[in-house]
């Protein structure tokens, strides 16, 4: 962990000092988690492609302000949180994803597990925005309660309580799809 | 969600928020409760979808190509905002020290003697510009542009 703190506070002072190369590799790190954010917070593939881009935009506009590589993630993902709430904002909508895209996402067509993505998402999509950037962030691997707490803003205790809340929630919305979600399992 | 009385745990159970007497305590009710593994079930299915991850493709030369786009862009509106601004100051400048008092006839070599305020200050304008008040209308212009480029470099650098 240690040293992969270091490589990632080698890269930002790199990119700083306006490295290319290190700027290349922070995107190549971190795109999946900045792109799954926006996907799960607007349900648009293609908007959300250009909304990833658009974040690593103001993250490298904005790098100079990173003092340590620690709170590098949590502020790349509040960058991408608000990206993703400006483009609700004006868009205005609620959108809800097409099996071509959710095919797109995937990369194969398995249409249990495709079904079970869009009813999934389609949940998601009716929770609050701070219960899907919160459940996003919970269940990313290698996000840790810590950061998901900086992201959210809130203390560490209070972040499973919210969690387990969020849950309840979506499981709310899934009532009735119990036997997709398990045939697909 | 089921109606087991111990359903509300599933959750937890999955969070791994269970001390370790309730977690167990849950395991032995999982194993003879139908209903709780159902749900169980349809939780995991849940928390597997969560935790995937998309990839948005090859974006790096995409980002790149933007970022140096939008650095262009910000320099030339930068350059754009001080000419502006230095403009608005000199219009501002000329408005008020030379196009107001003459329309109005006004003496203005009266009202900048400065000696009937500070002797220090009027002599010191005394000798930068002597007896002339074209000297001292020239050098408030130049403070006012000066002051509008300053304000307008200070506000392109805060953005």
């Amino acid at each position: 962990m240690k040293s992969t703190n270091d490589d990632l506070e080698n890269l930002i002072r790199r990119a700083k000092d306006g490295d290319e190369q290190a700027m290349t590799r922070l995107v190549t790190i971190h795109k999946a988690l900045v792109f799954t954010i926006v996907l799960r917070m607007t349900n648009d593939y293609y908007a959300s492609q250009d909304l990833t881009q658009e974040t690593f935009i103001k993250v490298f506009l904005n790098i100079k302000k990173v003092k340590n590589a620690q709170h590098f993630r949590p502020w790349m993902c509040t960058i991408a949180r608000n990206v993703a709430r400006d483009y609700f904002r004006k868009s205005k909508r609620r959108r809800t994803i097409s099996l071509e895209e959710v095919k797109n996402v995937q990369g194969h067509s398995n249409l249990e597990m495709t079904r079970r993505r869009m009813i999934i998402q389609d949940a998601l999509a009716k929770l609050a925005e701070r219960d899907r950037m919160l459940l996003t962030l919970a269940y990313y691997e290698g996000f840790n309660l810590s950061e998901v707490a900086e992201v959210m803003k809130m203390t560490e205790s209070n972040i499973k309580i919210s969690i387990h809340r969020a849950r309840r929630r979506l499981r709310k919305h899934l009532e009735g799809y119990e036997h997709e979600l398990l045939s697909a399992g | 969600m089921n109606s087991c009385p111990q359903a509300e745990k599933i959750i937890y159970y999955c969070l791994g928020a269970l001390a370790d007497k309730a977690k167990e305590d849950f395991e032995i009710h999982l194993k003879s409760c139908e209903l709780c593994q159902h749900e169980l079930g349809v939780e995991m299915a849940i928390e597997n979808e969560l935790s995937q991850e998309f990839e948005p493709g090859f974006v790096e030369n995409r980002i790149r190509a933007r970022l140096e786009l939008r650095q262009a862009q910000d320099m030339r509106s930068f350059w754009l905002y001080a000419f502006r601004m230095a403009v608005y100051g000199l219009t501002a400048a000329i408005i008020g020290f030379v196009l107001i008092p003459f329309l109005l006839k006004f003496p203005l070599e009266s009202v900048l003697d400065l000696s009937k305020y500070t002797d220090g200050a009027a002599e010191l304008l005394g000798k930068l510009a002597p007896g002339n008040a074209f000297f001292v209308i020239l050098g408030f212009c130049f403070i006012a542009v000066f002051i509008a480029s300053m304000y307008s470099l200070a506000q392109i650098r805060r953005l």
